[in-house]
């Protein structure tokens, strides 16, 4: 039995010097058309198609690609609403969500911006983890300063996937320090994805590197926060992203929990309901 | 807005989808080494979870046994095993033998070195004519660091149930087993649909193939 285990042990070793980690393969990037026209949109989320801006950043020697809708003048003056999409190949799929974002309050009445991270759309390279995630939001945010933006003004919508760069942004990795977060379906933490999927207590460094737990990232997060989940949730279970979210220890807490609703929460609770809680949640 | 990504579905379940190595004992001095090849379910398709192991006669009525999960190695856990079966109740007729099993798993993070060791224990009802030999098993896994879970969702126990079919004559072993996985909690895969029954655990096919000498 002995030798058994031995020999086990020291191929199961070797095969582990192979290095693998699954951290890329969860970033479901894929290609992107960038067609951003209001054919595509329901009228009321039309925007001024002179508005309609489409950037390339550098982060580390990758390029990002971001699209700004409003007046790039006003960045300066307006408030900006900086969009993390979820868990899709490109800003394609959110296109609609820029949209009523453009229109929320009115149109054009808050600038709005989103990026597809490294892998995801035209932006090149391969998101990896919390190092890549973080640079990225880097290359954005770094221009939003550039232009005047300042933390008064800057509202981050995190949704799904994109709350697992927001939280260590909130946590005080943002250069520019944010004070209004909404969380949108988030996740919870690395670890639970992991047991979640395996039923054992088990940690996610037996897979991957990337290490996450947004609720440390709220717990450090002072500014005010705004969480909307659905309790049907199969995706970002409703639990673990309530016991992450009321780690939340800032100047202000806001919750927006909709029974039977899933990860679609947009699509599940209506346009109206969704935009309306965040409004109010910016305008408070 | 979704979209599965398949090789982080294979890494979740591989952990926890070890295929049952030893249903009857071997003969007493009798080897055997045998590759197997897990096939969970995930959305309309299934998975490949790769293992090997061998596995001696130590007497009549107990056998040894080792092993390792290839594809959690290939990602940076250590991931073997290792345990008896040993035979409790012969046939009689249409009454099954009966053997049971007991082992642990243990993994180990090369990233950081957390480890885990979980206890098993088995029984499985067999019967056995010429080479053929059909099963039905139990099996769960004791997780001891169930406490370690985070937000509280940690379970003692992580029980299966299989049924399965072997074909061993002279140097070959063909297995082929159907097993419902951990059914006594939801298993959650961020972005996927997971087959499961009444709502619980999860299921999938699993082969083996091994060489008795």
């Amino acid at each position: 039995m002995r030798i058994l285990l031995s020999i086990a042990a020291a191929l199961s070793l070797f095969l582990t010097s192979c290095g693998g980690d699954i951290s890329a393969a969860m970033f479901a990037g894929g290609d992107g058309t960038y067609d951003f026209k209001n054919e595509w949109l329901d009228p009321q989320y039309h925007v001024d198609e002179t508005k309609i801006h489409l950037m390339a950043f550098s982060s580390d020697s990758d390029t990002i690609y971001a699209l700004y809708l409003g007046d790039i003048s006003q960045i300066a003056t307006d408030t900006i609403i900086l969009y993390l999409h979820g868990n899709a190949s490109s800003m394609d799929n959110f296109w609609e969500t820029a949209g009523l974002f453009a229109n929320l309050g009115g149109p054009h009445h808050f600038g709005f911006m989103m990026y597809d991270y490294r892998g995801f759309g035209w932006s090149t390279g391969r998101s990896t983890g919390a190092e890549s995630m973080a640079a990225d939001y880097d290359a954005v945010v770094a221009y939003l300063e550039s232009q005047g933006l300042t933390s008064d003004r800057l509202v981050v919508v995190a949704n799904s996937l994109g709350s697992l760069p927001a939280g260590p942004a909130a946590a005080g990795g943002s250069r520019i320090a944010i004070n209004k977060l909404v969380m949108e379906v988030p996740q919870s933490t690395s670890n639970v994805i992991m047991q979640n999927a395996t039923g054992l207590s088990l940690p996610s460094s037996m897979i991957t590197s990337y290490k996450f737990d947004l609720g440390k990232n709220m717990a450090d997060y002072t500014g005010e926060l705004l969480w909307m989940h659905g309790t049907a949730d199969d995706v970002a279970p409703f639990e673990t992203a309530e016991a992450a979210m009321q780690q939340h220890n800032g100047s202000y807490y806001q919750e927006a929990i909709y029974p039977d609703m899933g990860h679609g929460l947009r699509w599940d609770i209506g346009d109206e309901e969704w935009a309306g809680t965040i409004l109010d949640f910016i305008r408070r | 807005m979704v979209r599965i990504t398949l090789s982080l579905v294979v890494i979740f379940l591989a952990t926890s989808c070890a295929p049952t190595k030893i249903v009857k004992p071997l003969d007493e001095g009798q080897w055997q080494i045998g590759g197997t090849v897990g096939r969970p379910r995930i959305n309309d398709g299934s998975l490949p979870i790769l293992g090997a192991y061998a596995a001696k006669g130590v007497s009549a009525d107990r056998t040894i046994y080792g092993g390792i999960q290839l594809s959690s190695a290939l990602l940076g856990a250590a991931h073997i095993e290792g345990g008896q079966v040993q035979h409790w109740l012969p046939q009689n007729g249409l009454q099954p033998a009966i053997s049971w099993s007991a082992g642990a798993q243990a993994l180990m993070s090369t990233r950081d070195y957390a480890f885990r060791l979980y206890p098993e224990t088995g029984i499985n009802a067999y019967w056995h004519r010429g080479p053929h030999i059909l099963n039905a098993s139990a099996n769960t896994w004791v997780d001891p660091t169930w406490f370690l879970t985070e937000y509280g969702r940690g379970q003692i126990l992580a029980p299966s149930f299989s049924a399965g079919y072997r074909f061993r004559y002279r140097f070959i072993e063909a297995q082929v087993e159907y097993k419902i996985l951990n059914p006594t909690r939801e298993i959650l895969v961020p972005q996927a649909d997971v087959p499961n029954t009444f709502g619980l655990g999860a299921k999938g096919m699993y082969w083996g193939v091994a060489l008795n000498f």
